[in-house]
C-alpha cells in the first residue's frame, strides 16, 4: 500500500465545505443543551414538583444511553409521531418537512442537555452557600442573587468541564452521518471512496478536528485566565 | 424599635429557639452572649430570615412579619431593613472591595452608580481600607475582609446591623482592628445586634446584654449589671471564666 501524502492536503480542502455543518450541529446542541441543563439543574436544586422528577429521570436515562441511540430514536420516533399526527389532523407539515440536520439538532441537544445539567450542577455546588446568604442579606431577590453573585462564580468553576463537554459534542456530531447529514467525517468518507484513498482522507478529517479542538482549548484557557482573576491571591 | 415576639425555631425535632421575646430600642447596641449551641446565631439569622423561624413575629417600627406564613414580599422587605456581617465574612468573591460595597446600593436600592461609588469609597475609607478599593477578597487578610463586610452592611443604611460572631474566624492579632471599627460605628447611633464571645468588648460597647442558653434568654440587662452582679446562677457560672480575665483589653 502506498500513501499519497499530497492527497491529504487535497482532501483537507475538500472537507472545508462540510466544516459549517459540523460547527452548526455542535453550536446548536451545546447552546440548547445549556438551556435544558440549566432548567433541569435549577428545578432539581429548588425541588420544583414534577419538573425535578422529570429532570432526574431525563439525566439518568440520557447519560445511560449512547448518543447514537438518541439520534436514531429521535429520527425514527419523532418522524413516526409527526406523520401520525399529521395524518390525523390533516396538517401539511410532516416529517419530510424537517431537514435531516434538524433531527441531529434535536437529538444532540437532548444528549448535551443531560451532560451539561451535571456540569452546571457541579459548578453551582462549587459556590459557597455563604455567597447566596450574603446576597440575600443585602436585600437581593433570589433571581438577582443567582444572576449577579452565584452564576458568575459557578461559570468560572464549571469552565473546564464546559470546555470538555463542548469538545465531546464536537466529536460526537460526527454521528449525524447516520441520518445522512454530511459533516466533516461524512465528507471524508465521500472524498475517500470517490478517490479510493481512505487513510489520507480520514487523516485530513482528524487534523481538522484536532485543529478545532486546539482552538476550543486555547479559547477556554484564555477565558479561564480572564474570569478567574479574583481567585489569584496576593497580587495588587 | 424592634420587637421579637415568641420566636421559635426547630431543626427537625431539635428545638433550638424556645420562644424568644426581645425588644431593641433605636440606636441601641445589643450584645448576645452565651455558650455554643445556645441559639444565639440562629436567633440572629432569623431576624434576617436566613433561617426560617418556625413561629413568632418580628416588628421593626410599623412594619411587621408573622413567621407562621410570611409573605414573600414581607421577607424581602425584612431583609432590606437589616444587614448582616458574617462570621466567615462572605464577601462576594468575584467582586473587588469597592464592588462588594456598591453591589447592594446599585442592584437593590437602585442608587445611581456614581453616587453609590462615592458613598462606598467614603465607607471603605472610614473602615481604613481606602487603599484597597480594587483588591479582591482573596487578596485581603481576614481582618480587612471583615472590615469590607462591615462597610457593605453600613452602606445599605439599614435599620439594624446584625453581627454574627464577627471576630471568631480571625487571628487574635486581627481581632482588634475589627472590634475597633465596630466600636467606632456603635458610637454613631446605629442599632446593632452583636453575637460575640468577646466579653470585654461586649461589656465595653453594648448598652444591653442578653445571656442565652438552651434556646431561651436566661437574663438580660445593662452590661454593668449582667457582668458584675448577674442574678441568675447560670449567668454567674458562664461569666466567671471571663471576669477573671478582665485585664484583657483591646
Amino acid at each position: 500500500m502506498k500513501w499519497d501524502f499530497s492527497f491529504i492536503w487535497t482532501a483537507f480542502l475538500d472537507l472545508l465545505p462540510a466544516l459549517p455543518t459540523t460547527l452548526y450541529i455542535t453550536a446548536v446542541s451545546v447552546s440548547c443543551g445549556f438551556v435544558i441543563g440549566l432548567i433541569v439543574t435549577l428545578s432539581r436544586m429548588y425541588k420544583v414538583p414534577v419538573l425535578s422528577q422529570i429532570g432526574t429521570a431525563y439525566v439518568t436515562f440520557v447519560r445511560g444511553t449512547p448518543m447514537l441511540t438518541h439520534l436514531l430514536i429521535v429520527y425514527i420516533g419523532l418522524s413516526m409521531l409527526l406523520d401520525h399526527l399529521s395524518d390525523k389532523f390533516g396538517w401539511s407539515f410532516n416529517s419530510v418537512s424537517i431537514p435531516m440536520i434538524g433531527f441531529a439538532y434535536i437529538a444532540f441537544s437532548i444528549t448535551a442537555g443531560a451532560y451539561l445539567a451535571e456540569v452546571i450542577r457541579s459548578g453551582l455546588l462549587a459556590v459557597n452557600k455563604g455567597q447566596l446568604e450574603a446576597a440575600y442579606s443585602v436585600g437581593m431577590t433570589t433571581f438577582q442573587a443567582l444572576r449577579r453573585i452565584v452564576f458568575p462564580q459557578a461559570f468560572a468553576a464549571a469552565l473546564p468541564n464546559l470546555s470538555n463537554s463542548l469538545i465531546g459534542m464536537l466529536h460526537g456530531s460526527t454521528l449525524a452521518f447516520t441520518v445522512s447529514v454530511v459533516d466533516i467525517n461524512a465528507k471524508a468518507q465521500i472524498v475517500a471512496s470517490t478517490n479510493w484513498k481512505f487513510p489520507e482522507a480520514y487523516l485530513a478529517a482528524a487534523l481538522l478536528f484536532w485543529g478545532l479542538t486546539v482552538l476550543i482549548e486555547r479559547g477556554t484557557a484564555l477565558l479561564e485566565k480572564r474570569i478567574n482573576v479574583y481567585n489569584r491571591g496576593g497580587v495588587a | 424599635m424592634i420587637h421579637l415576639k415568641r420566636i421559635t425555631k426547630s431543626f427537625g425535632r431539635n428545638e433550638v429557639l424556645k420562644g424568644i421575646d426581645l425588644t431593641i430600642r433605636k440606636g441601641e447596641v445589643v450584645a448576645i452572649v452565651g455558650p455554643s449551641g445556645s441559639g444565639k446565631t440562629t436567633l440572629l439569622r432569623c431576624i434576617n430570615y436566613l433561617e426560617k423561624p418556625s413561629d413568632g413575629e418580628i416588628s421593626i417600627d410599623e412594619f411587621s412579619v408573622h413567621f407562621k406564613k410570611p409573605h414573600k414580599k414581607d421577607i424581602h422587605a425584612l431583609r432590606q431593613k437589616s444587614a448582616m456581617v458574617f462570621q466567615q465574612y462572605n464577601l462576594f468573591r468575584h467582586k473587588t472591595a469597592l464592588e462588594n460595597v456598591m453591589e447592594g446600593l446599585v442592584v437593590v436600592q437602585k442608587i445611581p452608580k456614581e453616587e453609590a461609588r462615592k458613598r462606598s469609597v467614603e465607607l471603605l475609607e472610614k473602615v481604613g481600607l481606602g487603599d484597597k478599593l480594587d483588591s479582591y477578597p482573596s487578596q485581603l487578610s481576614g481582618g480587612q475582609q471583615q472590615r469590607v463586610g462591615i462597610a457593605r452592611a453600613l452602606a445599605l443604611n439599614p435599620e439594624v446591623i446584625l453581627f454574627d460572631e464577627p471576630t471568631s474566624a480571625l487571628d487574635p492579632e486581627l481581632v482588634g482592628e475589627v472590634l475597633g471599627v465596630i466600636r467606632k460605628i456603635a458610637k454613631e447611633g446605629i442599632t446593632m445586634i452583636i453575637v460575640t464571645h468577646e466579653m470585654a468588648f461586649a461589656q465595653d460597647v453594648a448598652n444591653h446584654v442578653v445571656f442565652m442558653e438552651g434556646g431561651v434568654i436566661v437574663e438580660e440587662g445593662p452590661p454593668n449589671v449582667i457582668f458584675n452582679v448577674p442574678k441568675e446562677e447560670r449567668t454567674k457560672q458562664f461569666l466567671a471564666r471571663y471576669t477573671s480575665e478582665s485585664a484583657y483589653s483591646i
